[in-house]
């Protein structure tokens, strides 16, 4: 009993700061993509997929797997 | 969706993720969870999405074609002063829009169509303008299709009834099942004939 009650904020607190990292993936994957966006050059599209897209995906992947690792958790 | 749309929503969808940030707690609750899901993947999917197409939709532009060195004496063909030249009597007679004028008559262009392979030659022009060296002149992959001309010309009267074009059945048949090309020699065979640019007169509308 006293091992569950230590052990569920340091899984709480593990899992807001892969919350906050996949955030702050987002967060700079919008941007690069945004000021690709306000550039009208072929080079503009390869930022916004290979950096952009790239950091996007692994925001949201991140997020993803952090949910699933959760709802795990809950049912084991 | 216009570029700007696409910026706002990327703005919202930074917003709601610093606030989840800044306020972790509130994910505690379903209403929170509800939030976090929209801000951590739907709208950030979503805005990469819109941003895939805005990009499909600008690199539509002549500007773009011509932003890469190799493409400058195709862009200059454009404004060639004689009318047998056929890229150009269609940029100035607005035949074609002047802002989309490449993509118009080249709709099968790497990018566009074609799959991986067609994505593949478009990283090679990237690799071959910025690293390696682009041949000179360029040439397309594929013969000319018919189907780009006559997306426009298919049913038009000067088309349909012109002289040379009914001569024989055979002939309009050949043309529209693209057996003999729009630019076969002894038809409309001068097109952009970059080799000849530094002889010819160049049209100027501001005079």
């Amino acid at each position: 009993m006293k091992e569950t009650t230590t052990t569920r904020p340091k899984a709480s607190a593990f899992l807001s700061r892969r919350f906050k990292t996949a955030g702050i993936l987002i967060i700079l994957g919008l941007v690069v993509e945004s000021v690709s966006l306000l550039w009208n050059h072929p080079l503009s599209f390869v930022a916004f997929l290979g950096i952009g897209g790239l950091l996007l995906a692994a925001g949201t992947v991140l997020y993803l797997w952090s949910l699933a690792s959760q709802a795990s958790d809950t049912s084991g | 969706m216009p570029t700007a749309a696409v910026l706002i929503l990327a703005g919202i969808t930074v917003i709601l993720i610093v606030a989840l940030m800044v306020r972790p707690e509130i994910t505690l609750a379903r209403g929170g969870k509800i939030v976090a899901f929209l801000g951590l993947f739907i709208l950030p999917v979503f805005t990469g999405f819109l941003g895939v197409e805005n990009h499909f939709e600008r690199s539509k532009q002549t500007s773009f074609c011509l932003s890469c060195h190799v493409m400058g004496d195709y862009g200059r063909s454009l404004h060639v002063d004689n009318p047998d030249y056929i890229p150009a009597a269609h940029f100035q007679n607005n035949r074609v829009p002047r802002e989309e004028a490449c993509y118009t008559c080249h709709t099968d262009y790497t990018l566009y169509t074609g799959g991986i392979k067609a994505k593949i030659r478009g990283l090679h022009h990237l690799y071959a303008q910025y690293i390696g060296t682009p041949h000179h002149p360029i040439k397309l992959y594929t013969p000319y299709n018919n189907r780009e001309c006559l997306h426009c010309h298919l049913g038009s009267r000067k088309f349909e009834e012109g002289a040379v074009h009914t001569a024989d059945p055979q002939t309009m048949a050949d043309i529209k099942s693209n057996k003999l090309s729009c630019v076969s020699l002894g038809c409309h065979n001068t097109v952009h004939n970059i080799g000849e640019l530094d002889k010819v007169k160049y049209w100027n509308p501001q005079q």
